[in-house]
């Protein structure tokens, strides 16, 4: 026998692209995924390497030089996004201040993504009476306000990094636990879990090895949508003075801080919104692109 | 029809909506103010905030007034007043004088309030201001004998300032807490109706006595709790507030480029220090070693917080009083010049060579706060920063949980050395320092008739606060006054809004 001819195209429409290819294609096709990769990327990478990227020091005060504008308001290029109320490097804050965003949505997420999983995933699984406990926690769960919950507990603890990550991923779960529930339950009736049941699977390798990879898509596009709760949430107790102290640089802090100034220098409040805007949009987009591209059956 | 008495219905809303922004105006010679802090009780007894003072300027009268301007002694409620002997003070008193609720003034008044603010248990907010004094007696219908506890120099001070003549049938039916909500005084304003905290409104006494106080001009003042700067500042642009006051210097200096505002900044009597736990009430903290709260007061960047941050009229401070009040003796205080590496080789010294962590409390002005935590890192001093409301704050402070904080006092404007220094170093429930040395010298100092034999001992007990750094002083503060153009305001040094010498353009 000879090789298949690739050239020929009537073989190569029978063998096709492969799965692979045809996810990358389908990956790279889609613009709203791309451009929350690639803002997400740089986002990331800015905030791993914020010491060599920051031109000052983010923690360096100089009153002298107190909110000076930045470049594009009329400022020189020392403080290129200028200097806030107590004169620190505006753009070097910026820089800091993601760490502090990236770190509690990564972490946030993942506290609550396993917390999350691992109920919903049980409930669905096994149903009857672990179902009926897990879908109560769940309805306690979201009848708790979880703004007026994390203030509450914050302000009794005290508003530090550490306190606001543990407090977040111990509130989001709720969503993870009702998708997983409900995506278990449709995939536990197919015939590859009842296959994998029959040749004497154990639960844990049904679990981990054939449901887990047929919802994982279901919990990408959770872990994308908490990750900017998170975000949100951390700036929004920053703002008001619950969430991570001064002096470390944290975007609602930011806002908080300028907004004194609000009427008369609008770019200390601007500056780093526009920045927290840009990378919950960025995560939404990767999340909702990470669905269209994982389960394009369910969309058509 | 129907339609068209539901759209007379919307327009008829519409114009008194329309007339309810528009009420209250110069056209309707309604001044409206705003306050920043919430107010806890308007009965001035019980309060021990700024906005308390103003409305207790505008609603009382005290027996004496001191002209602002020139510092004199000016009879109010009493027409005249002499020492008969170190502890007895004889006042003759006003006739003719009533209550806003008809009351008539006379001895009895006298007799009640100061016998009720004496006792302690009464529990009077700021001791300070009432503790001097033992009891009243009545001599006859309009004469009243004051007697103290002990010597008691400043009295006429304080009679001019804090302590307020309340109607004794009313106060002794409705107590601090009915007073509160409806406040019954002899002074220039009435109140028409308080919401706590939030709102209240004053009308022009119009049978006010001819007080040193003046008459005051305008009718009515709409009062406001307003916390936000920026949102006084939009009422202020679109026109539903006229007055603002404690407009932080940034703001000031903009508002200052406008053409429809003026703006004028005075000094205040007000003292911004910080405080450190030198006795270890709050357990076992760094600040009870000499070298730390030394090493905290070369820490701080004086000149610079009062020229970028503060700016106006504030100045720096180095005394634990602000320096116009009598015996604040500015050369008796240590001096700590800004170095930044002293600082570090100090908390060398005491043991702390990488520095350590506290917790440092705040209750306003969170951006000179951040400040100075940022200079305090600078040198080691890591903080956990905790802003809370001054009440709160206040009652840590009470029972010596903290260890570092930020605050500040007015001294209620008393132009004596004893209303700041006496009243945080006497072993009191806020005095985080109780030094016997300091106590000794300020019973004597507080007490003693001779002008000369008080200095002397200011001068000592300041020196021995500020040599042992219990605290570090750092600056004055000064207050801008913004309002419209229609507003006529010239205001005083002590950071009293007097509503009585305010009138229309």
């Amino acid at each position: 026998m000879t090789q298949p001819d690739t050239q020929d195209p009537i073989l190569a429409e029978i063998t096709g692209p492969t799965p692979g290819q045809m996810l990358r294609k389908r990956v790279v096709g889609h613009q709203g995924l791309m451009i929350g990769v690639v803002v997400l990327v740089i986002l990331t990478l800015i905030a791993i390497f914020a010491p060599l990227l920051a031109p000052h020091d983010p923690y360096a005060q100089s009153l002298m030089t107190r909110m000076e504008p930045p470049v594009f308001l009329g400022g020189d290029w020392e403080h290129p996004l200028g200097t806030d109320h107590l004169g620190r490097d505006y753009l070097s804050r910026l820089i800091y201040g993601a760490r502090v965003s990236l770190m509690i949505g990564v972490i946030a997420a993942l506290i609550s993504g396993v917390i999350g999983t691992a109920m919903g995933v049980a409930a669905g699984y096994f149903g009857g009476r672990v179902d009926m406990v897990v879908t109560f926690l769940i309805n306690v769960r979201l009848a708790m306000p979880v703004v007026l919950v994390a203030l509450a507990v914050v302000a009794i603890l005290g508003g530090s990094l550490q306190v606001v990550i543990v407090v977040l991923g111990l509130l989001l779960w709720d969503r993870f636990a009702v998708v997983m529930r409900a995506s278990t339950l449709q995939v536990r009736g197919r015939e590859y879990v009842a296959a994998a049941r029959a040749i004497g699977a154990s639960t844990p390798r049904v679990i981990l090895s054939e449901i887990m990879p047929n919802i994982a898509n279901n919990l990408i596009v959770v872990v994308t949508l908490e990750m900017a709760h998170a975000i949100l949430l951390e700036a929004a107790l920053s703002f008001l003075g619950l969430g991570v102290q001064p002096p470390t640089p944290s975007w609602g802090l930011m806002v908080s801080e300028g907004k004194n100034m609000m009427l008369f220098e609008p770019w200390m409040v601007l500056i780093p919104g526009a920045v927290l805007f840009i990378l919950v949009l960025a995560i939404n987009l990767m999340g909702d692109g990470l669905r269209d591209v994982t389960a394009p059956e369910n969309r058509s | 029809m129907k339609q068209s008495s539901l759209r007379h219905a919307i327009a008829g809303l519409a114009i008194v909506a329309a007339s309810g922004a528009a009420y209250a105006d110069k056209a309707n010679d309604t001044l409206r103010v705003a306050f920043t802090k919430e107010l806890e009780n308007v009965d001035s007894y019980f309060n021990s905030s700024r906005e308390g003072v103003v409305l207790q300027r505008a609603i009382w009268d005290g027996l004496i007034y001191r002209d602002p301007a020139t510092n004199e002694y000016k009879g109010n409620l009493a027409t005249s007043w002499e020492w008969i002997d170190d502890l007895t003070l004889e006042f003759k008193l006003r006739e003719g004088v009533t209550f806003h609720n008809g009351e008539p003034f006379n001895a009895d008044d006298v007799v009640y309030t100061v016998n009720f603010v004496a006792k302690e248990e009464n529990g009077v907010k700021t001791q300070r201001n009432v503790n001097w004094m033992k009891s009243a007696e009545k001599i006859d219908e309009y004469t009243v004998r004051i007697h103290l506890k002990d010597k008691f120099p400043a009295a006429i001070e304080f009679l001019s300032g804090p302590v307020s003549m309340y109607p004794n049938e009313y106060y002794a039916e409705a107590g601090p807490s009915g007073m509160g909500l409806e406040p019954v005084g002899t002074g220039p304003y009435k109140v028409v109706s308080v919401t706590p905290g939030q709102h209240f409104v004053l009308e022009r006494n119009e049978t006010y006595h001819d007080s040193p106080k003046g008459q005051p001009e305008i009718t009515n003042v709409d009062i406001r709790t307003i916390p936000d700067v920026n949102t006084q500042m939009a009422e202020l642009f679109s026109g539903s507030l006229d007055l603002i006051w404690q407009v932080p210097a940034d703001q000031a200096e903009k508002l200052a480029e406008m053409d429809q505002f003026t703006v004028t900044n005075e000094s205040t009597m007000r003292v911004g220090y910080l405080s450190m736990d030198a006795a270890g009430r709050s357990g076992d903290t760094p600040f009870t070693n000499l070298k730390v709260r030394q090493a905290v007061n070369h820490a701080i960047n004086r000149e610079e917080l009062v020229a970028a941050l503060l700016k106006g009229k504030s100045k720096v401070v180095w005394t634990p009083c602000f320096p116009s009040q009598f015996g604040c003796v500015e050369e008796a205080a240590e001096t700590y010049e800004y170095d930044p590496e002293k600082a570090k080789a100090l908390l060398a010294e005491a043991g702390y060579p990488d520095g350590f962590t506290t917790e440092l409390y705040a209750y306003r002005d969170r951006e000179y706060a951040e400040a100075i935590l940022s200079y305090l890192n600078a040198v080691g001093i890591k903080s956990d920063f905790k802003f809370l409301q001054y009440s709160a704050l206040r009652e840590l402070n009470m029972t010596g949980d903290v260890p570092l904080a930020f605050l500040t006092w007015g001294s209620f404007s008393v132009n004596d050395a004893s209303a700041m220094v006496s009243q945080f170093f006497k072993h009191g429930s806020l005095d985080d320092a109780r030094d016997d040395q300091v106590l000794a010298d300020l019973e004597v100092a507080d007490s003693a008739t001779d002008p000369d034999t008080r200095v002397e001992h200011y001068t000592k007990a300041i020196k021995r606060i500020t040599e042992q750094a219990y605290w570090a002083p750092m600056f004055s503060y000064n207050t801008n006054y913004v309002s419209t153009n229609e507003v006529e305001y010239t205001p005083t040094a002590d950071e009293v809004l007097r509503f009585t010498t305010m009138e229309w353009k």
